[in-house]
């Protein structure tokens, strides 16, 4: 379970940004939400969307995921996606399966990286594919959370909110500090943000409970005028050890993820129709298990998708098989697609702009395939 | 005569407004990093033995006592175990190793020894996992990495290696070789025997040669297995909580390479290869050059050259890696740059140049951090990891193994600037004297006209605090 403490630290936070209320261009669309749920520590795609393939249990004999609920002849779905599965079964959430960032290092700090820039090369860009879309679609935004993840930084800076009890000072002070910094710097552009910030964002508060900030994430996301992006950041799915079955580390992670899709989906009442979730990791994990029953870090992995927008009840994949021959250097589940299509094109619908505009804009024209049609109604 | 002013602050905590300035600020600094000061603190210190003890008590009374006995009572558990936590200090301890921590800093005598401590904590990064941070990092920073800061950095990296907290951070006890006896039996069994390749991976990208050395899967799973064997012993009495020791029977037999280089045992036992491997990562040209650049980056600037990093890399190379000299050359270094570059300060150090500057009665001392283990600690005893909470930086809770950052950029976003803006005024109520503003700028700052023009638009001491120290003059040292 998500606790308090664990969300303070970081280890959940939350991001929302497209607030519209700078935005002209916004006004004039019917609102569309994206959120992308980030699982840091490479999500295991076998345990969550298992493969109805008998060499998976000759390869991981103790970390079985049991009380799978069934998706189709080929999937099944991990027992703690229950908010996901009662979504499938309301034709609102897919997967698409054997998929991937173009990253292959088994790094986490490299492919974390990559995952939030959207490139090819590790350290080598500032700046991350949603702050991209987002400032290529001319919107603009406010995060809630206290460092400004990498995904989310754009040739704009945005703002974001965290709530302290610590008391900023008067207006005229913080001009007077902000007349300090050199201009067009990073700390002028940030500390312009923090002033020009409406009164009721600086009033010290100490309620940053994960629950109450998933419940307003979902209120501002449901309002005409509110946010219409939103980062959920999720850490712990690199499970060396004890990684388990349905009642292992993995699968509490996988319920930690259920449980902000729910409270979405709950909060949100009928904009959830308007909305498009993503998840998003930095790899999959290794076909086997180790010997302290976890798994070591892999390739192919699975994205899941939920929400009004996605079209429900399909586990898309080139699937390329679980035997050796298939395999990603002959240990992990290969990827037969580069997720940068799935992420470009969940931009290209929610944001209402050209799929072919965002490939150039965002991803430097990379050969990424338009899934509009095939992923979003 | 130029002013280095801002040398003081770019390898210490600056200096207060009464101090005397070094005639010869690099002989001073230089003549700090030889020996390891002792900690400052007015009380006995828990030894990291006694934190293990503190650690085993808890798990084990969570797992097997408490959990059995208030079966179905999840109130009857919660109270419980709330008691637990004062008898054992969980809430405790972590606060009490900041007030260590930042007294030891801010009162040793040698604030560039700390400053670099601070970066080699952070190096060697463990994470904010289990109960970690509660007993087990504050008492590794000061008994593992700083007892080792004064010798070859080939016996700091053996060290920080095979300590409890580093093996229990990275899982490397969950390691079997797959060849070896207890592999053997358990394939036997049914059951898999497979390396954990978790602490592998991070001595190599992170601890040494960084990906710049290009190794393969190949090299990590080697590594890997010349790991394997290196735990801490489950017991029942104890849990996890036994010291790290290697254990044959999990060892990968036979000759392993990394890098190039075989691994094969001499001796009895194979305990040999990890530290005849870490003998050569150490001396891997890639190790010397990538912990250059990282110093650099820490202390000068986002994007060190390879100018500055050359004389640090020589230093490394005609003493073998012996850190106070590689940290005397980055000094010098550091030295050479001080008005050229302007590095930005991450919040726990800034925090604590502000202290010090400002002469703040900042951290509680032992006297505050007296606790009964029976009640909640109360707010002040709370107050140390709630602060570094809120600038975003308890040093004790990075949440991944590369650590906290070293870029601006990640440091930097409208709410952690907030933080900045605020924390004058929050700490204003620690002040002891009035501020002599004039003097702190003057021995501070390389350029001090600008400040202290600035500065005298400032009419209340309050308004003083919140102008300098969120300002351009002391965020970049």
């Amino acid at each position: 379970m998500m606790n308090r403490r664990d969300f303070i630290l970081g280890s959940i936070t939350l991001t929302m940004l497209g607030s519209p209320l700078f935005s002209a261009r916004a006004e004039q669309l019917e609102k569309r939400n994206l959120v992308v749920i980030l699982l840091r520590g490479g999500m295991d795609g076998l345990t969550a969307v298992p493969p109805r393939d008998p060499i998976l249990a000759s390869h991981r004999p103790d970390i079985m995921v049991e009380n799978t609920l069934p998706l189709n002849a080929d999937f099944d779905l991990n027992p703690r996606l229950q908010e996901f599965h009662k979504c499938w079964k309301e034709g609102k959430a897919s997967i698409c399966h054997a998929t991937n960032i173009p990253y292959t290092m088994r790094s986490h700090f490299e492919g974390q990286d990559v995952m939030e820039s959207g490139g090819r090369t590790p350290f080598a860009l500032s700046t991350g594919w949603l702050g991209r879309g987002i400032h290529a679609a001319n919107l603009d935004g406010l995060a809630i959370s206290l460092p400004m993840p990498l995904l989310l930084r754009g040739p704009t800076s945005v703002d974001n909110y965290y709530p302290t009890y610590l008391n900023a000072p008067s207006l005229d002070m913080m001009q007077s500090v902000h007349a300090s910094y050199p201009a067009d710097s990073l700390l002028a552009q940030t500390m312009g943000k923090v002033i020009s910030r409406p009164v009721s964002m600086m009033k010290s508060t100490s309620s940053r409970d994960a629950h109450d900030l998933a419940r307003a994430a979902s209120r501002m996301l449901a309002k005409p005028d509110g946010p219409r992006v939103a980062v959920f950041d999720i850490e712990g799915f690199d499970t060396h050890a004890s990684q388990g079955g349905d009642e292992g580390e993995h699968a509490d992670k996988l319920a930690d993820y259920d449980l902000i899709l729910s409270r979405l989906k709950q909060g949100m009442g009928d904009a959830f129709d308007n909305t498009v979730i993503v998840t998003l990791t930095e790899f999959g994990r290794k076909l086997d298990q180790n010997g302290g029953n976890g798994t070591e870090h892999g390739y192919g992995t699975a994205v899941l998708l939920a929400g009004g927008l996605v079209k429900g009840g399909m586990v898309h994949a080139d699937w390329p098989g679980l035997q050796k021959k298939h395999l990603f250097e002959g240990q992990d589940l290969n990827a037969t697609m580069d997720a940068r299509s799935i992420y470009c094109s969940a931009m290209a619908t929610c944001f209402q702009v050209d799929f072919e505009q965002l490939k150039r804009d965002v991803f430097w024209n990379e050969p990424l395939v338009d899934l509009t049609d095939q992923l979003f109604v | 005569m130029v002013s280095r002013a801002n040398f003081f602050r770019k390898v210490g905590f600056g200096l207060k407004a009464g101090d005397v300035i070094p005639s010869d600020p690099l002989g001073w600094a230089k003549a700090q990093v030889d020996i390891a000061p002792d900690m400052v603190w007015d009380a006995p210190i828990p030894t990291d033995a006694d934190m293990q003890d503190n650690y085993a008590k808890f798990v084990v009374t969570d797992r097997k006592v408490l959990r059995e006995k208030y079966k179905g009572d999840r109130d009857g558990y919660e109270a419980a175990k709330d008691k637990l936590r004062y008898e054992t200090g969980e809430k405790y301890y972590e606060n009490l190793e900041l007030c260590i921590r930042h007294n030891t800093a801010l009162k040793s005598g040698a604030p560039v020894f700390e400053r670099l401590w601070m970066f080699w904590c952070n190096h060697f990064a463990i994470i904010e996992k289990d109960f970690l941070p509660q007993f087990s990092t504050g008492p590794y920073h000061r008994e593992i990495i700083r007892q080792h800061m004064t010798g070859q950095f080939v016996d700091l990296a053996k060290a920080a290696t095979t300590s409890w907290a580093m093996i229990h951070n990275l899982d490397n006890s969950e390691s079997v070789g797959p060849n070896s006896e207890q592999g053997r039996w358990r394939k036997k069994d049914g059951r898999v025997a497979t390396v954990n390749e978790n602490h592998a991976r991070e001595l190599l990208e992170l601890h040494t040669v960084s990906p710049s050395a290009k190794y393969t899967q190949d090299d990590v799973v080697a590594l890997s297995y010349i790991m394997a064997g290196w735990e801490h012993k489950w017991s029942k009495k104890r849990e996890e909580c036994n010291p790290v020791k290697f254990n044959q029977k999990k060892h990968q037999p036979g000759t392993h390479s990394v890098l190039g280089i075989a691994y094969k045992q001499k001796g009895l036992t194979s305990k040999n290869k990890l530290f005849d491997a870490l003998d050569d990562l150490s001396e891997n040209p890639h190790t010397r050059r990538f912990i250059a650049f990282k110093l650099c980056r820490h202390f000068i600037t986002d994007e060190p050259t390879d100018a500055m990093i050359a004389p640090i890399i020589k230093a490394w190379e005609d003493t073998d890696g012996h850190l106070p000299s590689v940290h005397k050359a980055l000094i010098a270094v550091i030295y050479d740059h001080t008005n050229k570059e302007l590095k930005f300060q991450n919040p726990e150090v800034w925090l604590l140049q502000m202290v010090n500057m400002a002469e703040m009665n900042w951290p509680p001392q032992a006297k505050d951090m007296k606790y009964n283990f029976k009640t909640k600690p109360s707010y002040l005893k709370r107050r140390a990891e709630n602060i570094m909470r809120e600038l975003g930086h308890n040093p004790y809770r990075p949440i991944q193994p590369n650590g906290f950052s070293d870029l601006e950029r990640d440091w930097i976003s409208p709410e952690l600037l907030i933080r900045r803006l605020a924390l004058p005024q929050e700490f204003s109520m620690y002040m002891k004297s009035q501020l002599n503003v004039e003097a702190i700028i003057e021995k501070n700052c390389s350029f001090p006209d600008e400040p202290l023009k600035q500065m005298s638009k400032m009419k209340t001491q309050l308004h003083r605090l919140q102008y300098l120290f969120p300002s351009y003059w002391m965020l970049k040292a």
